[in-house]
C-alpha cells in the first residue's frame, strides 16, 4: 500500500495502481482516451495528464504507477493535483490537438450520442477552434462485414488494436505509416477474421469502428435498454438489449466478470436481424400435405383429438437449444400429466446423464476459475467455435501466467499455443492412465482444467469418454478441496437447465435418438427443437419461433417467442440460473411460451396448476430451489464424479470433433439472418472479398 | 372513417385533380397591380379553380375578355393589334404556338433588325417554345423549322410543363411521397410463410 | 584551442588507416586488459571524475548513468546500446568515428560493457549510413579476429558486440524507441517509467549511449579522468566534436576544447563567416531540435552546455548550423518543421496533430500568408505540444520555432505585412516544401 494525496484527499492505494486509478479511488475524474482496464497500456492519447508535484512537466496518469511516484524531500507523501490551471490548459490543448483532424460530422455519426470523444470536449475542451489548415481525410478501409469504418474520426488511440491482439488473439487491425498518415488497417484490406471482432465497436471510443448492419438505424438516446442474457452459446453473456418500438435494433455488451467480462461474440452481437426474419407470427395446421393458417383454437383442437387418440407410449417431446427453463418445466408437468415418458432434451444425442449427478455435466471449474487454472486440458472441444468468450478467457491465463494447455481433439487455431496430444479417445485413456508428458503437466498443477467438449460426448462412447476424463480428473487431482477441474462445456443454452429439470427418458422411455427411429412415435412435441430430422409418420407439433428446419415438418405449428420477448430463466454451463428479460413483445399472434402449453394443457384436459408466470415461478423454485438464487452457482457435489470415474466402457477410435460446423449458423435465429450468412460465406470463402 | 376523410382532403393530397399553376397566385398578382374590379374578378376566378384549357373550345366573348383582362392567356389586346398591323405569319409548332415577324422582314426601329414574336395557344409559357423555333426566335437561325428539315438532336427534351402541385411533381430521393411505399417502421417483421 | 596531444579522435579527417594495425598505433586497445582489471566500480568512478556528459544531445552524466545499472544481476542480461542512430539534422559527428576511427568504439564498447555487467552490446546504425555500416562491421570483424572481443577473448571478459542496421528513421534515435526498432517492433518510444536501466532492450537492465560517450571513454580510463576534467569548463568538462556547416567559408566537423567561444571556433577552424562577421544573422548551436540564437548573443558565447542554457538554448549534439544575413529564417525553420512532421511517429497525440500544425502555420508565415494573432497561436500550440508528449521529439519540435518566435517576431511581422500589403502579387518566396 502506497500514500498519496489527490486534489488535498490523502488516500491510500496498493502500490501498483497507477496514478489513473489512485485518482478515481480518490474520487478525481481523469479523462482517457486509450486507456482501458482490459487492455495494455498505449499511454498515447495523453488525455489523462495530471500535475505531479516536483515534476516539471505534467504526468501520463494511466502509465505511471503509484510505486514510481517519488515522496517529497522530508518524506511526505507524493502530490497529484487533478484540478489545477495547468492540468486544464494541458487537458484542453490534447482536446484540441484531438479535434483538429477530426471531422465534426456528429450529426451524420453513428456513434453520436454515446462518443466518448463527444462527451469529453463537452467536459473539458474549448469551445472554438483555432486551426485554419484543411483537415487530415483518410480514406475508410473495408475490414469485414460487421464493423464499419470512418477513418477520418480515428484518433489513433489503438484500442482495436490492442484489443485484436491481445484478447481475440487474432492480430488482424494494425497501424501502417506514421506520423499525421498513421492509418489503422488490415492487411491489405482483409476482412478481420475474429469471432470477437464485433467488440472494437465498443472499444472505439469515436465514431471510426462502428457496427455495419446496425448504421445510421437508430440514435442511442431513442433506444429503450433492457438488460438481458445471450443464449447463442451456453455462457450466457450479459447483454443489453436496445430496441425501439417492437423491435430489436442491437445488442451489447454489460460486465459480467464471472463470465464475459465485457465482450461478446459476434453472434451474440449481430444475431438481431435473424430476429424479425421468418417469423412465426401465427399458428399454422396442416391441411392435405399443406400447413395453412389457423386460429389458436383450431391448432389446439387439432393437437387434442390427435393426441386424445394415441397411446401416451406412442408420444414424445423434444426440447430445443433456445427454450428457457420455464416452458422446459410447463412441458414437463404436461407430459407427466398426460403419462409421457419419452421426454428429451439432448437434440445432439449428448451422453451427459443428469442421473449421475449434477458435477458430471457443468462447468464445475467456472469460468472466472479458467484463469486461476495452472494448467489446462481440451477434450474434443474447438473452445474459439463453441464459445468464443470463453476461448478469449483461457487465452487471457495462457498470455498472463504462460499456462500450458493441452487439446485432445482437432488440431486447429486456437488463437494460443497448445500442446497437441491427440486426436481421439485413445490418447485420453493413454493420458488417465498416468502415460505421456502432458500427465506429469496435470498431475504437477495445483488446479489443473480438464474441459470436455460436447465433441467427446455426442458420439456412442460419449459416456465412456467422459468416465476416462474423470478418472484422467482423479489421478492427477483435479477434484479437491476449492477447486474441481473437471468441466463440461455445452454448447447450447437450454442445456443444462433441461437437464436440471430432469428433462431426459423416464423409465421405459426412449431418448432422442429412439424417438427418431422410423415408427418409434405417433405424436411428438418440439419445443424449438430444430436440429434433428423427425421421420415419415409421426405427427409433429412445433413450437417455436422461427420458419426452420422444425416448422417445415410440423402438423401444427404453435408461434412461439424468442429470448428477446419473453421473461426466462437460462441455466449456463457453469449451472449459474439468469433471468433473460423481455424487451419487445412477440410478432403477430405469438405468445410466451409458458402460456402456451398452458393454455394447450386446458384442451387436453390436463390443466396444469399455474395461471402466471409467477405462479409458474413459484412450483419451479420450490421443485428445484437452486434455480431460484438468480446469478448464483449451486457448487455441484464433486462425489458424483467418483462414481462417474468408475464407470467404465468402450471407447472407439474415431477422434473427435467439434459438433459445430459452422460457428455462425448454429440454431434458427442465426440461421435467419442474413448477417450471419454474409458471415459463414466469408469464412468458409465461398464469398469474395469486397476489398479492390 | 379515416380513409374517407383522407380522400376528402382531396387538394391536398398527391391523388387530387391536378391544379393549373397560378390557379390563385397569378391572379393575386394581377390585383396588385390592376385596379379595384380587376381585384373582384381576380377573386370570383381564383375561386372557381377553372383555366381556359388549350384545346377547349371557349366561347368568342370569353376570349376576348381575357384578352382584355389577363397578360397570359395567348395575347393581350395590344398585341393582337400589333400582330394584324405588323406582323406575318411564319409558321406553327406541335404545341399550336403561332411564330410571327415583323412582315417582310421589315426591320424594327428600336432593335436594327426584324421583329420575331410567339403568340402562344393558351397559357403563356415560355418555356413551351420547342429548340428549334427557340433558336429562331433568338435569331440564333435565320430559317425557321418548318421551311427545313429540322431534326431535334438527342438532348434536346421535348417540353415539359411544370408538374408542382401535381402527382407527377418532382420528389427528392428519399421523400416517402416519392415511392407511394410506406417507409419501414418499428416493430416490421418478416413472417415465415410454409411456401409450397 | 585544443591542442594536437590532447586530442581523442586523432584520425577524425581519414588521414590514416582506420585498420586495427594503424589504430593500435594512435594508442587504441592500449592497457586495455589493464583497465578493466581494476574494476566495474573503478571504471564508473573515473567516469565520473571525468566529468564526461553524453554527447547524444541532452547532456546526461555519462558516469552516473552506468551507475544506474543493477550491480548485481537478477538472472536477467544486461545489455549496452549504441546510438549510432544519427539522424539530427547538421549532425555529422558519429559517422567520422565510425569511418575513421572505429576502434575506439569498440574498445569503448567493451569498456562499458564491462563496467555495467553487460556481455553483449548492440550498435544500432542509421540506416542510411551503408558505408559506415560496412567500416565498422570490418573493424568488428577484425577485432574478433584478433580475439579482442568475442567469447574468448584476450581480456577475459566473454563480450559480443553486433552491428545492427535501421532503417532510417529519426525517431529510432529515441533511445527507448531504438529499443522497440531493435527488438524487431515499430520504433515507437516507450513510456517512461520504466527506464531502460530496469527494464530495457527484451525487459533487460539496459544502458543506452552515444557514440561519442562510448568512444571516449577508453581514452579518457588511460590518461586520467583528471587530464580529461582539465579541459573545458567546470561541469562542462572534456572535449567535444563539433559540427559546423552552414553560412562559413570552411564548413567542417572539429574537435574542440568544451567552452571555447563561438567567434573563436569560426575564426580558427571555419576561415570565418561567409561575409564577415556583421553578416551573420542566427546560429542553430546544437542541431535542429534547439532553438536558433541570433547572431549578437552567440557571438562571444562560450560553447558548452550550460552557457547555451543560459541563452534559452542548447549544445545538443554541438552541430552548429550558422546562417548568415541572405537566409530566410522564417522559411528556414518551416523546414525543420516539416521534417519534424515527416519524423513523428504518431504515437502520441499533441506531437502526431501538433507538429503537422505548426508546420502550416509556419509554412504559411514563410509567405507572409497569416495573421499577426497567428503568431501567438503558433506559440501557444508549442507549448501544448512541449512536455506533453512520451517522447522528446515533441519538445524537438517546439523548440525551434519557440526560438524563431522569440527572436524573429519581426521578421515575421515584416512578411504578413508586406503580403499584406500586395497579397495579389507572386507569394514573396514559395513555401517550403
Amino acid at each position: 500500500m502506497a500514500k498519496l494525496i489527490v486534489d488535498g484527499n490523502e488516500i491510500e492505494v496498493p502500490a501498483e495502481f497507477t496514478i489513473l486509478q489512485a485518482c478515481e479511488e480518490a474520487g478525481a475524474e481523469v479523462p482517457r482516451f486509450c486507456f482501458h482496464e482490459r487492455l495494455s497500456i498505449a499511454g498515447n492519447c495523453r488525455m489523462c495528464l495530471v500535475e505531479v508535484k516536483g515534476s516539471p512537466k505534467p504526468v501520463a496518469s494511466c502509465a505511471m504507477s503509484v510505486r514510481d511516484l517519488r515522496p517529497g524531500p522530508n518524506g511526505e507523501p507524493p502530490v497529484v493535483n487533478t484540478r489545477t490551471p495547468l492540468v486544464k490548459k494541458a487537458r484542453e490543448g490534447v482536446m484540441e490537438f484531438l479535434l483538429i483532424n477530426h471531422p465534426l460530422d456528429c450529426p451524420i455519426c453513428d456513434q453520436g450520442g454515446e462518443c466518448d470523444l463527444q462527451d469529453q470536449a463537452m467536459a473539458y475542451g474549448v469551445d472554438s477552434s483555432r486551426f485554419a489548415e484543411n483537415k487530415r481525410a483518410v480514406e475508410d478501409k473495408y475490414i469485414g462485414p460487421l464493423v464499419r469504418t470512418s477513418m477520418n474520426r480515428c484518433i489513433h488511440c489503438t484500442r482495436c488494436v490492442r484489443f485484436t491482439t491481445e484478447v481475440a488473439g487474432v492480430p488482424d487491425l494494425g497501424a501502417i505509416g506514421r506520423g499525421e498518415d498513421m492509418e489503422i488497417t488490415t492487411y491489405l484490406e482483409h476482412a478481420m477474421r475474429s469471432e470477437l471482432q464485433g467488440n472494437v465497436i465498443d472499444l472505439c471510443p469515436v465514431g471510426a469502428l462502428t457496427s455495419k448492419p446496425y448504421s445510421f438505424k437508430a440514435r442511442p438516446w431513442e433506444l429503450a435498454k433492457t438488460e438481458s442474457i445471450d443464449v447463442m452459446d451456453a455462457l450466457g453473456s450479459a447483454i443489453r438489449v436496445d430496441s425501439r418500438g417492437r423491435e430489436v435494433m442491437r445488442f451489447l455488451p454489460r460486465v459480467n466478470e464471472f463470465i464475459n467480462e465485457e465482450w461478446i461474440s459476434d453472434k451474440t452481437r449481430f444475431v438481431w436481424d435473424g430476429l424479425r426474419t421468418q417469423r412465426l407470427d401465427r399458428p399454422y395446421v396442416r391441411e392435405n400435405g399443406r400447413l395453412r393458417p389457423a386460429s389458436w383454437n383450431e391448432a389446439f383442437a387439432t393437437i387434442a383429438s390427435k393426441v386424445g387418440a394415441t397411446k401416451s407410449e406412442r408420444i414424445g417431446a423434444i426440447v430445443g437449444d433456445l427454450a428457457a427453463v420455464e416452458e422446459t418445466f410447463a412441458l414437463k408437468l404436461l407430459m407427466e400429466s398426460l403419462g409421457v415418458a419419452s421426454i428429451d432434451c439432448r437434440q445432439d444425442g449428448t451422453r451427459l446423464d443428469p442421473t449421475l449427478g449434477r458435477a458430471t455435466y457443468v462447468f464445475n471449474s467456472t469460468i472466472a476459475g479458467i484463469e486461476d487454472a495452472d494448467a489446462v486440458l481440451l477434450v474434443g472441444t474447438n473452445p474459439r467455435k463453441e464459445a468464443p468468450v470463453l476461448n478469449a478467457r483461457i487465452r487471457k491465463g495462457w498470455r498472463q501466467m504462460r499456462t500450458p494447455i493441452g487439446v485432445i481433439g482437432e488440431n486447429v487455431d486456437l488463437t494460443y499455443d497448445y500442446a497437441y496430444l491427440g486426436a481421439g479417445p485413445q490418447t485420453l485413456a493413454d493420458l488417465a492412465a498416468g502415460k505421456g508428458a502432458f500427465f506429469e503437466v496435470l498431475s504437477k498443477a495445483e488446479r489443473p482444467l480438464i474441459i470436455v467438449g460436447q465433441g467427446a460426448l455426442t458420439r456412442e462412447d460419449g459416456l465412456a469418454v467422459l468416465a476416462t476424463a474423470a478418472k484422467l480428473a482423479k489421478a492427477v487431482g483435479a477434484v479437491g478441496e476449492g477447486w474441481n477441474g473437471f468441466s463440461v462445456l455445452h454448447t447450447a443454452a437450454a442445456r443444462v437447465g433441461a437437464l436440471d429439470l430432469g428433462f431426459t427418458p423416464k423409465a421405459d422411455g426412449l431418448d432422442v435418438a429412439g424417438m427418431l427411429a422410423p415408427g418409434a412415435l405417433d405424436v411428438l412435441f418440439l419445443l424449438g427443437a430444430d436440429e434433428i430430422d423427425v421421420p415419415e409418420g409421426v405427427f409433429v407439433v412445433y413450437q417455436g419461433t422461427h420458419g426452420d428446419r422444425g416448422a417445415h415438418r410440423a402438423d401444427v405449428i404453435l408461434p412461439g417467442a424468442a429470448y428477446t420477448e419473453k421473461s426466462g430463466i437460462y441455466v449456463n454451463t457453469e449451472g449459474r440460473p439468469q433471468l433473460a428479460n423481455r424487451a419487445v413483445f412477440p410478432p403477430g399472434e405469438a405468445r410466451e411460451d409458458w402460456a402456451i402449453l398452458r393454455a394447450l394443457s386446458d384442451v387436453l384436459g390436463k390443466r396444469l396448476p399455474f395461471d402466471s408466470l409467477a405462479a409458474l415461478r413459484e412450483q419451479l423454485f420450490a421443485a428445484y430451489p437452486h434455480l431460484a438464487a438468480i446469478g448464483e452457482i449451486a457448487p455441484a457435489d464433486p462425489a458424483a464424479l467418483e462414481a462417474l470415474a468408475g464407470k467404465g466402457g468402450a471407447l472407439s477410435e474415431a477422434p473427435f470433433a467439434s459438433p459445430i460446423v459452422d460457428f455462425y449458423l448454429t440454431n434458427p435465429v442465426a440461421r435467419a439472418s442474413a448477417v450471419m450468412a454474409e458471415c459463414s460465406a466469408l469464412a468458409s470463402g465461398a464469398l469474395k472479398q469486397a476489398a479492390e | 372513417m379515416i380513409a374517407t376523410n383522407w380522400q376528402d382532403r382531396g387538394p391536398l393530397t398527391p391523388f387530387a385533380p391536378p391544379r393549373r399553376r397560378f390557379s390563385f397566385g397569378a391572379a393575386a398578382r394581377r390585383s396588385w397591380t390592376s385596379g379595384e374590379e380587376a381585384v373582384i374578378f381576380a377573386r370570383d376566378f381564383a375561386a372557381s379553380h377553372q383555366r381556359p384549357q388549350p384545346m377547349q373550345r371557349e366561347s368568342a366573348l370569353k376570349n376576348f375578355l381575357l384578352q382584355f383582362f389577363t397578360w397570359w392567356s395567348g395575347q393581350t389586346l395590344g398585341t393582337r393589334f400589333y400582330t394584324w398591323r405588323n406582323g406575318e405569319f411564319v409558321g406553327e409548332d406541335e404545341f399550336g404556338n403561332k411564330y410571327y415577324r415583323t412582315r417582310g422582314g421589315r426591320k424594327d426601329p428600336a432593335l436594327g433588325i426584324e421583329r420575331r414574336w410567339v403568340i402562344y395557344n393558351g397559357e403563356a409559357e415560355a418555356s413551351m417554345t420547342p429548340p428549334g423555333w427557340n433558336g429562331w426566335l433568338h435569331h440564333t437561325v435565320d430559317v425557321p423549322p418548318t421551311q427545313e428539315d429540322y431534326k431535334p438532336r438527342e438532348w434536346q427534351k421535348p417540353h415539359r410543363p411544370n408538374y408542382t402541385g401535381t402527382p407527377k411533381a418532382y420528389r427528392p430521393a428519399g421523400s416517402t411521397l416519392a415511392s407511394g411505399r410506406r417507409p419501414q417502421a418499428t416493430g416490421d417483421y418478416q413472417a415465415w410463410s410454409p411456401g409450397s | 584551442m585544443l591542442s594536437d596531444k590532447d586530442r581523442i579522435f586523432t584520425n577524425l579527417y581519414g588521414l590514416h588507416s582506420p585498420g586495427l594495425e594503424a589504430a593500435k598505433k594512435r594508442g587504441a586497445w592500449d592497457g586495455t586488459k589493464f583497465l578493466l582489471q581494476q574494476g566495474r566500480d573503478w571504471i564508473i568512478e573515473e567516469m565520473k571524475k571525468s566529468g564526461l556528459r553524453g554527447r547524444g544531445g541532452a547532456g546526461f552524466p555519462t558516469g552516473l548513468k552506468w551507475s544506474f545499472m543493477p550491480k548485481q544481476s537478477d538472472g536477467r542480461p544486461h545489455y549496452l546500446v549504441v546510438n549510432a542512430d544519427e539522424s539530427e539534422p547538421g549532425t555529422c559527428k558519429d559517422r567520422e568515428i565510425m569511418r575513421h576511427d572505429p576502434h575506439l568504439l569498440i574498445e569503448g564498447c567493451l569498456i562499458a560493457s564491462f563496467a555495467m555487467g553487460a556481455h553483449a552490446a548492440y550498435i544500432y546504425i542509421r540506416g542510411e549510413y551503408i558505408a559506415e555500416r560496412e567500416a565498422l562491421q570490418r573493424a568488428v570483424d577484425e577485432a574478433y579476429e584478433a580475439r579482442l572481443i568475442g567469447k574468448n577473448n584476450i581480456h577475459d571478459y566473454p563480450f559480443d558486440l553486433y552491428v545492427h542496421h535501421g532503417a532510417g528513421a529519426y525517431i529510432c534515435g529515441e533511445e527507448t524507441a531504438l529499443l522497440e526498432s531493435l527488438e524487431g517492433k515499430k520504433g515507437m518510444p516507450r513510456l517512461k517509467p520504466p527506464f531502460p536501466a530496469n527494464m530495457g532492450l527484451y525487459g533487460c537492465p539496459t544502458t543506452v549511449n552515444n557514440v561519442e560517450s562510448i568512444a571516449v571513454a577508453g581514452t579518457i580510463l588511460r590518461r586520467g579522468a583528471s587530464w580529461f576534467a582539465s579541459l573545458g569548463r567546470p561541469n562542462n568538462a572534456g572535449t567535444k566534436l563539433f559540427c559546423i556547416s552552414g553560412h562559413v567559408n570552411k564548413p567542417c566537423n572539429v574537435e574542440e576544447e568544451m567552452g571555447i567561444t563561438f567567434r573563436e571556433l569560426i575564426d580558427r577552424h571555419c576561415g570565418g563567416i561567409r561575409g564577415g562577421w556583421d553578416n551573420l544573422l542566427a546560429v542553430i548551436p546544437g542541431g535542429s531540435s534547439v532553438p536558433c540564437v541570433p547572431a549578437e548573443q552567440i557571438i562571444d558565447c562560450p560553447m558548452d552546455f550550460d552557457s547555451l542554457r543560459n541563452l534559452k538554448s542548447g549544445l545538443g549534439t554541438a552541430a552548429v548550423i550558422v546562417m548568415d544575413k541572405s537566409t530566410d529564417i522564417v522559411r528556414a525553420i518551416a523546414r525543420l518543421s516539416y521534417f519534424y512532421k515527416h519524423e513523428s511517429c504518431g504515437q502520441c497525440t499533441p506531437c502526431r496533430e501538433g507538429t503537422g500544425w505548426m508546420w502550416r502555420v509556419l509554412s504559411r508565415m514563410a509567405e507572409g500568408r497569416a495573421h499577426k494573432r497567428e503568431i501567438d497561436m503558433l506559440l501557444d500550440v508549442t507549448h501544448q505540444v512541449e512536455g506533453h508528449t512520451i517522447c522528446a521529439l515533441g519538445d524537438a519540435a517546439a523548440w525551434p520555432v519557440q526560438g524563431l518566435i522569440r527572436h524573429f517576431r519581426h521578421e515575421i511581422e515584416k512578411r504578413i505585412d508586406e503580403y499584406a500589403a500586395n497579397p495579389h502579387s507572386d507569394a514573396v518566396l514559395q513555401a517550403a516544401e
